[in-house]
């Protein structure tokens, strides 16, 4: 038997471990990407309830004697004017024969918390209102939305259930009678935090991250391109530079939550800024993805090809010019990307977000950087940690908000790449 | 290079406007210096209660919601006792009272007024999957099947805790694997677990009860320590969490506060002990053995300078809020009794100092 | 005038001198007889001025700008004093109400008393205002002034103009390093005060973390333990499950992506591992507690194993699939970095693919792997979110991954956000945990960094 014989009698088990090698590494994707799936329809499924907000349809007589407001009250009065009366006797009239005090409690139950101050802005709106019989669909409580959507099943024992026979019964009743409807939830990405599952709405958040990113991306961006510059362009070969390269790479992997250790002991202790304020979560995030940045723009000024500094040096121009003429543009694009994709880190960050005072109950929206305010993570993980069960829904929907400007964002650098990209 | 150089026009228009707004925005900031919103640190159990009652105030009057964070009970009062002034905050929530050395150090750094406001009890319930098995504990159930080392038929002699069933530890019991989610130790909730149903517990014992006269320290080393040999999980702050794993795991018990029971009283039931159930009546008449105080602490010398401070506390302290039939009820706080409520109320008008 | 309008200002001077300088200079150009000697544009001429009239008249408003509060309340403070207004005892607290007062209602709301003090005030803070304005502009428009005699067609102005935006480039790279001494100082001030109370040793090496005993005074035990070793084990043991799953998961992608795929199932894959990059971490966290855990827990019960409900397994597995594009990214690099006749000379020695991947490719990229692992244990050992939302508190010292284990990030969540007593040992505790883990990843990260380099330049 010579070598060929041997050769040709391993080759079909080494054919063999070729494909097991190759199967395996298109398994380790597939099961990447399956993890990835499972995760976003586990997400999506449970944010699906989220966007519907269940009403019920009331017939309700504004009498300003009931309100407790004179003739042409100023909104003033109407502010302090007590809508939940009104609300309370329609359905009083519409379930008779409800007389103790629990069960009262229970029937008032049915709409949210929020349905007087629904009706209160309606009125300071339209005060013509006043006097009128009106139809208004007001939003539900979130046991009866949970009810309608099916979280809750009528079919299990009384015992086990949450919302009581009674109740289930008017549920049953407002049901057949047409008063129960739903529609879009138009509240949640309207509204800001609240403690009613039903009124929660993401608004704040987003402007909350919103305002952060700015300050993030009015901080870290200029410095970030101009130390990019100048470690590229015209730093020289000394121990200090080395020290600032090293420094650079050591922070881009600092774990995050540091971040906040130093953002707590340096601008809240020492410089006492607001506590929750975008202004300071910018700053400390800003401090985080700085080396993001300057990492990509380096790259992205040593990828633009030196004959173009030697034909503009040799044209006669300086070496800022050169370098502000012709290499920055040439750069621009992959620096670019390198800013949403840092910006990007800087949106889902939460860890260092949670030493500086964030993880607070806003109502407000915020209108400024140093207003009290949340981001989208930390919305996130507060919704997580509600006792209410309305906010499971919520979490996964305030996720599937967060991932949707994450994926604009990177769409955005992807695109900018795709578009501007330059093979030299 | 065309696109490039349109890009890097687009750009640098754009930086320049970008930079601009940005030197404006933050120019504008350093000018507005008064603060019209309250602020409000502390307990992340009473949290909840504070929140609502800061969104109504928010949604009813004309004035700006509070801002509410939770920082634990001890980084509350950290806050809170730092100074005066407006970047302090002026109220600050709490699971347990205000220790004599915080209010000492409050009065160190110059705050001198503070107001207690007592809001109500949160019993503490132990709760397992709705279908499992009841438990009708005592308190000295659970001090036996927690606690680090138990002690035996002897008197003054303790041994590392043995049980790993329930039905050892009371034949009454379900003959299930000890297992309880608890809060960590960082948690009010763990604190007041410890001080009433496992010291409950343990002043069962005659010889035990006697060492708090003569050791006070060795009382509570005993009564205190809960065992770490995996039978007692610190299963993290997040009492959603809990209940959801008691739901995949049905002979696991969870320790929580009322407020989650309430709200999830369809997946989970809350253990009877001492012969009370963890419900609302029992809890506010204290035949439920396990529910602790709950306050807030105001600083005095903000009432008058924060804008909304007082209605605030007038609407947190009204009846419709604090009251039997409060708003506050339904998120599962156990209301104060009549006289206490009234004397509360009093407190809160007058602003009485604090005094311990 | 607001700080905002001086700004402008500045800016619209600013302009002003540009254009100025600009015209002088080449008004003097076209005077000129030897066109030769000409070197310098005159718009950087514009530019200096420009600087000149910025730089200075900005940083000297910062510093009036911080100046002016402390002048202000200490005006108004002799003003109360004077008047015997009682006061409280806090100045800015008394200032809120009249601070916060910006539309005429709520001015008309005020005690009358406060009413006084607000008219006051309102003087001394618009004279101040007006003192800051005057004193900024009138330096800007001093130093252009000055400037534009100086200045003459043999300054060399653009030399000038960049040797300020290269010091200005300087500043910037700087800030890498302030950040960093920031980061050192801010930990170490607190963990010195925590090495006063609690030995150093006894928390390097001790093995009981017990912060259960350490809440109050009069609890249990005051005794605190502080041995550190169960959460570096715990972190450890969750990063090394992290590192299990990831490796393997992220080095087979990247070779396949890299040796096999066509380029269809690159154009699909890649994007999708960078979407796993870029899921937050509070995602993960959330997905971890609420599904993937209890699902370990049901798997290990339904073959008979007891699971914890905070397993390590299960943040240490969600942890690696977070990971997973971050060792292939890493590993893409190295193995591209492998020169291409490597690979011919294997392929035509008659090697299979695989065969040349495993006896060639990899071993030539070892270093480089072995630094990205490194970078990635980094990673997983400074997540947070994660493990804050999915594993346990408990300080368990074991390397079992079906039980819960608590690691050093969640700990600094905890102490730092508990229900501690203020300035004890556990406040501190977490800043000589965050101290740990800046000198662990730094330590980490030198090493990595330095192989990875070593490498490349090997095939340089």
């Amino acid at each position: 038997m010579n070598n060929t014989d041997l050769v040709r009698k391993s080759l079909k088990k080494r054919y063999l471990k070729e494909r097991i090698f190759k199967t395996v590494g298109l398994l380790s994707i597939v099961s990447a990407i399956l993890f990835l799936l499972i995760l976003l329809t586990d997400i999506f499924t449970k944010a699906m309830p989220a966007f519907s907000q269940t009403n019920i349809s009331l017939e309700v007589t504004l009498d300003p004697d009931v309100i407790g407001v004179g003739e042409n009250p100023s909104e003033q009065d109407l502010m302090a004017a007590d809508f939940r009366r009104v609300i309370r006797n329609s359905l009083a009239d519409q379930f008779p024969g409800v007389t103790k005090r629990k069960e009262k409690r229970e029937l008032y139950s049915l709409t949210s918390m929020g349905a007087e101050f629904q009706l209160r802005d309606m009125v300071i709106a339209d005060p013509a209102l006043l006097g009128q019989t009106i139809q208004v669909e007001f939003m539900a409580d979130d046991d009866v939305d949970a009810v309608i959507k099916g979280a809750i099943d009528r079919n299990l024992p009384e015992s086990d259930r949450r919302v009581k026979d009674q109740k289930l019964g008017w549920i049953e009743t407002l049901e057949e009678s047409g008063q129960i409807s739903e529609q879009f939830n138009w509240w949640f990405f309207t509204s800001g935090d609240s403690r009613e599952p039903e009124m929660a709405g993401i608004k704040g958040a987003i402007k909350g991250s919103l305002f952060t990113l700015l300050v993030t991306l009015a901080l870290s961006f200029p410095v970030a391109v101009a130390a990019a510059i100048y470690l590229e362009e015209f730093a020289p070969k000394n121990r200090f530079i080395d020290f600032i390269e090293i420094n650079i790479n050591n922070l881009a992997a600092v774990p995050s939550i540091v971040f906040g250790l130093l953002g707590l002991a340096v601008f809240i202790n020492f410089f006492s800024l607001p506590r929750s304020a975008p202004l300071v979560g910018g700053i400390v995030l800003s401090l985080m993805t700085l080396p993001t940045i300057i990492i990509a723009s380096r790259s992205a000024i040593k990828a633009v090809p030196p004959s173009l500094r030697e034909a503009a040096l040799g044209l006669g121009a300086s070496k800022m010019q050169t370098v502000f003429h012709h290499v920055l543009p040439a750069a621009l694009p992959g620096i670019l990307t390198g800013t949403i994709i840092g910006m990007a880190q800087a949106l889902g960050e939460t860890a260092p977000l949670l030493m500086i005072g964030m993880v607070a109950f806003i109502v407000d929206i915020p209108q400024g950087i140093t207003d009290p305010s949340t981001v989208l993570p930390i919305q996130v993980y507060l919704w997580a940690d509600s006792p209410e069960r309305g906010f499971l829904a919520k979490t996964s929907a305030a996720i599937m908000v967060l991932l949707f400007f994450l994926i604009a964002m990177n769409a955005i650098a992807i695109y900018l790449r795709k578009k501007f990209e330059k093979k030299w | 290079m065309a696109p490039i150089v349109k890009l890097t026009d687009l750009f640098m228009k754009t930086l320049k406007k970008i930079t601009l707004i940005a030197g404006l925005i933050a120019a504008s900031q350093i000018q507005a210096a008064g603060r019209d919103y309250i602020s409000v640190v502390g307990s992340s159990t009473v949290y909840p209660f504070s929140t609502v009652v800061a969104e109504r105030f928010g949604k009813s009057t004309s004035f700006k919601t509070p801002k509410i964070e939770s920082t634990g009970t001890g980084g509350g009062m950290k806050l809170f006792c730092k100074a005066n002034g407006i970047d302090t905050p002026d109220i600050t929530n709490a699971s347990r009272r205000i220790k004599e050395s915080e209010l000492k150090m409050c009065h160190d750094n110059g705050v001198d007024g503070v107001v207690e406001v007592l809001i109500g009890f949160d019993g503490i319930v132990v709760a397992n999957e709705i279908s499992s098995h009841e438990f009708n504990l005592t308190t000295k159930d659970l001090f036996l099947a927690l606690a680090k080392e138990v002690p035996t038929e002897k008197d003054g002699e303790l041994v590392a805790n043995p049980y790993t069933m329930w039905n050892e530890v009371n034949a009454e019991l379900p003959a299930v694997k000890i297992e309880v989610l608890g809060p960590p130790p960082t948690s009010g909730t763990r604190d007041a677990f410890v001080e009433l149903a496992m010291e409950g517990g343990c002043k069962n014992f005659p010889w035990i009860k006697d060492t708090k006269s003569t050791d006070k320290s060795k009382y509570k080393t005993i009564c205190h320590s809960i065992r770490e040999d995996g039978a007692y999980v610190e299963a993290g702050e997040n009492d959603n969490l809990i209940i959801q794993k008691l739901q995949k795991n049905p002979d696991a018990l969870g320790i929580f506060g009322f407020s989650f029971l309430d709200q999830n009283a369809d997946l989970v039931k809350g253990s009877v002990i001492n012969g009370a159930a963890p419900e609302f009546e029992t809890i506010a008449s204290g035949d439920y053995p396990v529910s602790r105080p709950l306050y807030f602490y105001v600083k005095k010398s903000h009432v008058s300078e924060i804008p909304g401070m007082q209605e605030f506390l007038a609407e947190f302290t009204s009846e419709k809020a604090m009251g039997d039939e409060g708003y506050l009820t339904d998120k599962g706080l156990i209301p104060l009794g009549e006289d206490k409520y009234m004397k509360v109320k009093t407190d809160v008008l007058e602003l009485n100092n604090l005094e311990l | 005038m607001t700080v905002s309008a001086l700004i402008f200002l500045l800016l619209i001077f600013a302009a002003f001198s540009f254009f100025m300088a600009r015209q002088k200079i080449s008004t003097a150009y076209r005077q000129t007889q030897q066109k030769s000697k000409i070197l310098t544009l005159p718009k950087y001429f514009g530019y200096v001025a420009a600087l000149t009239a910025l730089l200075p008249a900005l940083v000297m408003l910062f510093f009036l700008q911080m100046a002016e509060e402390p002048y202000i309340n200490s005006e108004i403070t002799s003003y109360i004093n004077d008047s015997e207004i009682e006061a409280n005892q806090d100045l800015d607290l008394y200032l809120n109400e009249i601070k916060s007062a910006d539309t005429p209602e709520k001015v008309a709301a005020l005690s009358p008393e406060k009413q006084v003090v607000y008219q006051r005030y309102h003087e001394i803070e618009t004279t101040t205002n007006r003192t800051i304005s005057v004193i900024v502009l009138s330096l800007s428009i001093l130093l252009v002034i000055l400037g534009m005699r100086k200045i003459n067609t043999e300054t060399p102005a653009r030399r000038v103009f960049e040797k300020i935006i290269e010091g200005i480039l300087l500043l910037a790279a700087s800030i890498a390093i302030m950040t960093t001494v920031g980061i050192v100082f801010s930990v170490l001030f607190e963990s010195t005060r925590f090495f006063g109370e609690v030995p150093i040793m006894s928390f390097m090496f001790g093995t009981e973390w017990s912060p259960q005993t350490a809440i109050r005074a009069d609890q249990v035990g005051s005794s605190a333990a502080f041995g550190a070793v169960p959460l570096f084990v715990g972190t450890m043991l969750i990063s090394f499950i992290a590192l299990l799953v990831s490796v393997p998961l992220g080095l087979m992608s990247a070779i396949y992506l890299s040796e096999y795929a066509g380029s269809k199932i690159r154009a699909v894959a890649k994007p999708v591992l960078e979407i796993l990059a870029g899921i937050p971490t509070v995602v993960y966290g959330f997905f971890a507690a609420l599904t993937v855990a209890p699902f370990i827990r049901d798997l290990g019960e339904s073959i008979g194993l007891s699971v914890a409900s905070e397993s390590a397994l299960a943040a240490g597995l969600v942890m690696g699939i977070m990971i997973i594009p971050f060792v292939s990214s890493l590993s893409d690099d190295v193995l591209s970095a492998v020169p291409q006749n490597l690979r011919e000379g294997s392929l035509g020695l008659g090697a299979t693919r695989s065969e040349t991947i495993v006896k060639v490719l990899i071993p030539a990229a070892l270093p480089g792997i072995v630094g990205g692992v490194l970078l990635a244990a980094s990673r997983a050992i400074g997540e947070t979110m994660i493990v804050v939302m999915a594993a346990g508190l408990a300080a368990n010292l074991t390397v079992n991954p079906l039980e819960a284990v608590t690691t050093v990030t969640v700990q600094i969540v905890t102490l730092l956000t508990g229900d501690q007593e203020f300035n004890s040992a556990k406040t501190l505790a977490a800043f000589a945990l965050g101290l740990m883990l800046f000198v662990t990843t730094l330590i980490l990260n030198v090493i990595a960094l330095h192989v990875v380099r070593k490498y490349r330049e090997q095939y340089e």
